[in-house]
């Protein structure tokens, strides 16, 4: 009785609002970490420090590249919801999640070696290497949070409330693969 | 049919009633999601750091009257020093005026039931609450950060600072920034979707503008101070290198990334005090805005202009002149949006028929004070008398009549306005008045002869200072002018509590205010409107039959929307409706997320990283508690 007397016009969600306001804010975090690493490059002769081996190319090359292919399931899993395709979106949802784990745990493996060689208490460097790659991962481990946790959710039933959660989450995936994308720029800048 | 049926408008209140009541008593507080008791939730917390903030500047003002007392140590008025900055900026003006005052009223404005968030606007609340609490537990351990609000490395690391002190300082701002940014982001998407059918861009009230600039510069500018404290904590407590530049690090990186949050942070602090002007003065000169979307984009261009003139806080650390250049002109410009508003408050003034009650009398208060403040503040654009009055006295007279003068006479004033409109009282008039005069005297005797100690070679931060310098009777005058100031704002108190126990009846709109507040009773009920109102120009109070129309869609049952706990959704520019937001009911969830944070962060003060680890991860349990309880799922 109330519902029928408006005019519905088609906008997105205040969910998915809220989702970008909040990858929005993330981004300027993100922006002041690689703007502190850029600023601090101009106040050092050599960067990275001399004696340390120059940081490593291939492997987060390659992890990256498959991250990214992430936001593709996304955008089928959050088009599959808003359709009611659940089953199709829950299978999306499966391959975005396997393929993060398998990036975060490759990472973190690869981090606590970082952490090892370019130790963070040697030079201004290597802080703010570690903390943007620790900032980054972190962010892909929400990711992985989110994924898991709608998995869970859209098993037996889709709902409004969820429908807008997987819409939220696959903008946050496609921010958090560019911003992985940065921050892999930034990892490869010392070869430029 | 039967003759005894209730006219259907009591229907719908009734359902509208038992949809969105509250559980009573001290629980429903705990697990409120009203905007409006968040929002009082907000007021009182703000008040008592307030209170705070306002008796640890007596206490310095009180060793600073005269030269050479004892009152206090130098280690007691730098923890005071430094606390009263944190708590007027970070626990007092921004929780005031995006907590409180755009909590309460954003909704209320708009023609909405809610905040977008219900739930994570009572998560901002609690997280505020625990970092407060975390801040200042530090005086418990007589460890309160003593650094400066703005805590300039490399006096705040370890190595010259080795106590909590700075711990306490950087992980209870990062801790203070979660609910900032919560906050934030709930007003954003609050005014991006929820207002009333037909309140296009063009017809939002003007508060609501200024508490979108506000709201967006906290977006962009708090992750700034974010980073610097867990670069700074990630130097005190793991011996990373980020300010010291013996390994490669830059002293003054603390400096760019606090002042790139630091600048708009003062635009943060005095937006929404515009927004009150814009709301107070159409009441009472009883004409719209002069200048309204002149206004309107001024108050944006205002936030944006401050994201580009961070600098001018560093003119002299020796950066190089080109790069002060570019920074002093960005800060001229900054005249151009704010002098764009002094007119256009002043045009209508005197185009209208004023009538100065208490509330414009507290405007008047602030236009003055925002441009005395503004005119010293063009002088620091000259990078050379900067150089030459930075860190004296000349500085502190200047941001307090910024921050005292413009930011909290418009709160002031705000409080008397719409103290009819949360309670349903009135308040006393004449006191008002008086009360009005006494922080006006208080406010001008204490910061003006800032000005001249300043320019008299006091510096700033000072714990005390000798006879014979010529500083000592403008001392004293400041300090007889605190107190004063702090009768004014104990006569406000007075005036407020004893009008609430008096209680006479204020009625719906005791002003004849323009927007949408004042339709509703005062105070306005748990889903703030009967039926949603549909607006057709900015002041939507003042069109009688809009209103008129209103009465009988209630009758009607047309956006009465009373089967659910619901609110309309619209789309962001023209405010179609687009569809109808299921609401969330009353949760504990929010306290419970709230309280393992602050454990959380507690736990990393003493640096048991592991256990807090396992305090974060039961917030992310917490949070998923939160996720499993769907608003349609109850709301049926």
């Amino acid at each position: 009785m109330t519902a029928a007397a408006l005019p519905v016009h088609q906008a997105r969600a205040k969910g998915w609002w809220g989702m970008v306001v909040f990858v929005t804010t993330e981004a300027t975090l993100f922006g002041t970490l690689v703007g502190t690493y850029v600023y601090l490059r101009f106040h050092n002769a050599h960067w990275p420090p001399q004696q340390l081996p120059k940081p490593p190319v291939l492997t987060p090359t390659l992890l990256t590249a498959a991250l990214v292919t992430t936001s593709v399931a996304g955008h089928i899993a959050s088009r599959a919801v808003s359709n009611a395709q659940r089953e199709r979106a829950w299978r999306s949802l499966a391959a975005v999640f396997a393929v993060q784990l398998v990036y975060l745990v490759w990472q973190l493996h690869d981090y606590v070696h970082t952490i090892h060689v370019y130790k963070p208490q040697a030079s201004a460097w290597a802080s703010v290497y570690v903390t943007l790659l620790g900032a980054d991962h972190a962010h892909v481990f929400v990711g992985v949070l989110l994924s898991a946790w709608f998995l869970v959710r859209i098993r037996s039933r889709l709902s409004r409330y969820r429908v807008v959660g997987v819409q939220a989450a696959a903008f946050y995936w496609h921010a958090v693969n560019v911003i992985t994308l940065v921050v892999l720029g930034v990892q490869l800048s010392p070869y430029l | 049919m039967a003759v005894v049926a209730p006219a259907p408008e009591r229907t719908h209140i009734e359902n509208l009633e038992r949809v969105w009541r509250e559980r009573p008593g001290v629980l429903g507080w705990l697990t409120t999601v009203d905007h409006k008791r968040i929002g009082l939730l907000y007021f009182w917390t703000t008040i008592v750091f307030f209170a705070a903030g306002g008796l640890e500047a007596l206490l310095m003002r009180t060793q600073l009257a005269t030269a050479d007392q004892r009152v206090i140590g130098p280690e007691t008025y730098d923890q005071l020093m430094t606390m009263h900055g944190v708590t007027m900026i970070f626990f007092f003006i921004i929780p005031m005026t995006t907590g409180a005052f755009g909590n309460y009223l954003v909704p209320l404005m708009i023609g909405a039931r809610d905040m977008a968030f219900p739930r994570l606007n009572a998560l901002s609340y609690w997280i505020f609450l625990g970092a407060g609490i975390f801040m200042y537990s530090s005086f418990l351990v007589h460890q309160a950060p003593n650094a400066g609000w703005f805590d300039y490395v490399p006096l705040a690391l370890r190595r010259y600072d080795g106590g909590l002190n700075v711990d306490f300082y950087a992980l209870g701002l990062i801790f203070n920034t979660v609910a900032s940014t919560i906050g934030a982001l709930n007003l954003i998407v609050t005014i991006f979707k929820l207002r009333a059918p037909g309140m296009s861009w063009n017809r939002m009230p003007l508060f609501c503008f200024a508490m979108l600039a506000a709201s967006l510069s906290l977006i962009f500018a708090l992750p700034a101070l974010t980073t610097d404290c867990i670069f700074l904590e990630l130097q005190r407590k793991l011996g990373f290198h980020f300010f010291d530049n013996a390994h490669g690090g830059d002293a003054l990186l603390w400096q760019h990334l606090f002042w790139i949050f630091g600048h708009p942070e003062v635009y943060i602090i005095v937006l929404p005090a515009f927004g009150i002007a814009t709301s107070i003065i159409p009441t009472f000169a009883r004409h719209r805005m002069v200048a309204f979307p002149l206004v309107a984009m001024a108050e944006l261009l205002v936030a944006f202009i401050g994201f580009g003139v961070w600098a001018h806080h560093m003119f002299a650390t020796g950066i190089a002149s080109t790069t002060l250049a570019f920074f002093a002109a960005a800060s001229m410009m900054v005249v151009i949006p704010s002098t764009i508003q002094i007119y256009a408050w002043l045009m209508t003034v005197n185009i209208g028929t004023p009538e100065f009650r208490a509330p414009l009398m507290f405007i008047g208060g602030f236009i003055l004070f925002f441009v005395i403040g503004g005119l010293s503040g063009i002088m620091f654009a000259a990078i050379p008398f900067d150089q030459a009055t930075t860190d004296t006295y000349f500085v502190v007279a200047h941001f307090h009549f910024i921050i005292f003068g413009a930011a909290v006479f418009p709160l002031l004033g705000g409080i008397y306005y719409w103290f009819p409109k949360v309670t349903g009282r009135m308040y006393d008039e004449r006191l008002a008045q008086l009360s009005f005069w006494l922080t006006f005297a208080g406010t001008t005797l204490t910061f003006f002869p800032m000005h001249i100690v300043g320019l008299l070679g006091m510096t700033r931060r000072v714990y005390t200072y000798d006879h014979g310098l010529g500083w000592d009777a403008y001392n004293l005058l400041e300090t007889i002018g605190g107190y004063i100031l702090a009768g004014g704002l104990l006569l406000i108190a007075f005036n407020i509590a004893r009008s609430y126990r008096r209680a006479v009846p204020a009625g719906r709109d005791p002003f004849n205010g323009g927007t949408l507040e004042w339709t509703t009773t005062s105070p306005p009920p748990h889903y703030n409107f009967a039926v949603i109102p549909t607006v057709s120009s900015p002041y939507p109070n003042w069109d009688e039959r809009d209103r008129e129309e209103d009465l009988r869609r209630l009758a009607r049952g047309d956006l009465v929307l009373d089967v659910g706990h619901e609110t309309p959704e619209s789309t962001v520019n023209d405010a179609l409706p687009s569809a109808i937001a299921e609401m969330p009911p009353e949760s504990p969830w929010p306290i419970l997320v709230a309280l393992t944070l602050t454990i959380a962060f507690f736990l990393l003060l003493t640096s048991h990283y592991a256990t807090a680890g396992g305090f974060f991860a039961l917030t992310v349990l917490t949070l998923a508690g939160w996720n499993a309880q769907e608003p349609n799922e109850v709301a049926a």
